[in-house]
């Protein structure tokens, strides 16, 4: 527990109940969790603060996921480097080509468990799972 | 003292997250308690009681509520050096990165719009007086528009009263304003002379395209009360009068994610500004 | 002193091309831009749409749609929800949130589209109906969903707009999908929030 102490978490997706969703499970593991609602926010968000990983939702107004991603992947290479899980719905294939082509470094498919983020949150985070 | 609605917790996030889908102000834990106090304020003025009838009425947008209660939100007495953060983050960044993109000769604009009664463009002008290495060789237009015409008057006037003064040291006072009684100031003809002030509309792509092209816009608290056809069209009607690379600076509590994806969010030491992109080229 | 004024030379018109579909990206941004403040554009519109790859174009094309906000407009529009591309559909949305009187014919129709990705994103343009309109069109979805996403896209609507009308349904939803801890906690705070308000 005591190890993802310390260890920041950005949720960047649309819906409020899944940010609190996973906030909860991620709290609960003891990671800092931070939250954004949409793309732009969330690079106002990383461009602002230091994170360990980043949660990101495709579908989400304004800016979507994988423009979100893209657009991270342009900035200096500190922040460009976060980590990233992308999480789309069904097995959409074009979302998780895009979502490779743009730099995510895992992809999760909805509806998605509280214990299976946690486990993809902390081996992203160089934790044990 | 009447005894204001309670507001809890829930019912701020409901308030709060349809403010950000309506407007896109954004509002953190830190501001909870001043939006509260103007919920409470609201309610208590309509005399509705129960926050679910008044939760009601604001999303129907009954007798123009919404805006009614933007404006209380808004601090709507401007005043000299508002948001000094983006001025600083002016003279240290925006436009020393924009002057080497100039060619020789060639003046860096500033548009400041709505500039209400004048604090705003005035303030920036004589901030970079103050604080801008550059100042001295380098030209500079300074632009206030307003869709307000009777403050448009009085922008040019430059008269003002002590409140608006109030983040101004005595020094500056002394440097910039001549007082003319009663606790009023006017601000030195030299400076009001630098300042343009024109009628602007930013929803109207007509009236923007006549003010050519800027470096730098503040555009503060005028875009949250748009509807989202009209934000759109005045986001875009701003990124045209950008040079590409030019910046913009909205207001503390908005998002510029109402009007992306056109611009870049770039991050400076004192402000997060979103920029047109340097190159536009590409076919 | 430095600061100087005088009257401001207009943005550089080049010769406005009339075509939406030819020259630079920056040509057809003007063109579209220019197209968008005629009364007629809507089908100029639309077939540009078709062809146009570029974002910033494309956005500008969506937003003198929006601006529109006919039945024409509307339709053109909507079809992109449909996209492949995140982006896209995410514009599409964008563009019919801000037409909201011009899109309410569709939402019956997108509701039951036979894509989950459809149905769920139209959730969200139902937030900003009046209660006694979105109410209905969510316990309708509710009532056949089979896909737990769009299910919880509808709670997570409800959770914010829902009236006491809307509690049957989220209770046989909660059975329907008793084994999805998500849908599970979201029911559970959209019923609360219900029965609060």
């Amino acid at each position: 527990m005591a190890e993802a102490a310390g260890k920041r978490i950005l949720i960047v997706d649309d819906a409020n109940l899944v940010r609190r969703f996973y906030r909860e499970a991620l709290e609960r593991r003891g990671f800092e969790v931070d939250e954004a609602l949409n793309g732009v926010e969330g690079l106002e968000k990383v461009l602002g603060g230091s994170y360990d990983l980043a949660i990101v939702d495709v579908n989400m107004p304004q800016m979507d996921g994988l423009t979100f991603l893209k657009a991270l992947r342009r900035q200096a290479p500190l922040v460009a480097s976060l980590p990233c899980i992308v999480i789309s719905t069904e097995s959409r294939e074009h979302d998780h080509a895009a979502a490779r082509a743009a730099g995510a470094n895992f992809y999760l498919v909805k509806p998605i468990s509280q214990d299976l983020l946690v486990e993809h949150a902390s081996i992203m985070c160089g934790l044990p799972a | 003292m009447s005894e204001l609605a309670a507001v809890s917790e829930e019912e701020y996030a409901k308030v709060c997250d349809f403010l950000y889908r309506r407007t896109g102000m954004l509002f953190t834990e830190a501001k909870r308690y001043y939006v509260q106090r103007r919920l409470s304020e609201r309610m208590a003025f309509l005399r509705i009681a129960s926050f679910a009838t008044y939760y009601a009425y604001l999303r129907s947008d009954v007798d123009g509520e919404i805006e009614k209660f933007i404006n209380s939100l808004t601090v709507n007495e401007t005043y000299f050096y508002r948001e000094e953060h983006q001025l600083r983050c002016l003279s240290s960044d925006l436009l020393n990165e924009r002057a080497e993109a100039k060619r020789p000769g060639e003046a860096l604009r500033i548009w400041s719009v709505p500039c209400a009664t004048g604090e705003e463009p005035y303030s920036i002008a004589m901030w970079l007086l103050e604080n801008w290495p550059e100042v001295d060789v380098r030209d500079i237009e300074i632009v206030g528009s307003d869709i307000d015409t009777a403050c448009l008057t009085a922008a040019r006037e430059g008269e003002f009263a002590q409140r608006a003064l109030m983040r101004l040291s005595p020094g500056l006072i002394a440097k910039y304003f001549v007082p003319t009684g009663e606790n009023r100031w006017r601000i030195l003809e030299d400076l009001r002379r630098s300042v343009q002030f024109t009628s602007a509309n930013v929803t109207d792509r007509a009236q923007v395209r006549a003010h050519g092209t800027f470096d730098v816009i503040f555009c503060r608290n005028v875009l949250i009360y748009f509807d989202d056809a009209s934000r759109r069209v005045a986001a875009e009607n701003l990124f045209e009068c950008l040079v590409p690379g030019g910046f913009i600076c909205l207001g503390h509590t908005e998002s510029m994610s109402r009007i992306s994806p056109l611009f870049e969010v770039r991050r400076f030491a004192d402000a997060i500004v979103y920029q047109r992109p340097p190159e536009d080229g590409h076919g | 002193m430095p600061l100087i004024r005088r009257p401001s030379p207009p943005v550089e018109a080049a010769a406005p091309s009339r075509s939406l579909t030819e020259g630079t990206a920056d040509q057809r941004w003007a063109a579209v831009r220019a197209a968008a403040e005629r009364p007629d554009a809507v089908p100029s519109l639309a077939a540009a749409l078709a062809q146009e790859s570029d974002p910033r174009v494309r956005e500008a094309i969506f937003t003198g749609l929006a601006r529109a906000a006919t039945a024409e407009s509307a339709e053109a529009v909507a079809a992109y929800v449909r996209s492949d591309d995140a982006g896209l559909r995410r514009a599409a949305i964008d563009a019919l949130r801000a037409m909201p009187m011009a899109s309410r014919p569709h939402l019956p129709g997108m509701l039951a589209d036979p894509d989950p990705d459809v149905r769920l994103l139209s959730c969200e343009l139902l937030r900003d109906l009046p209660q006694a309109d979105s109410n209905p069109l969510l316990i309708g979805l509710l009532e056949r969903e089979s896909s737990k996403n769009v299910a919880a896209a509808a709670v997570e609507v409800l959770a914010e707009i829902g009236r006491p009308e809307a509690l049957p349904v989220l209770n046989r939803v909660a059975q329907r999908f008793g084994d999805d801890p998500f849908l599970a906690f979201s029911i559970k705070l959209a019923v609360d929030r219900i029965g609060r308000s």
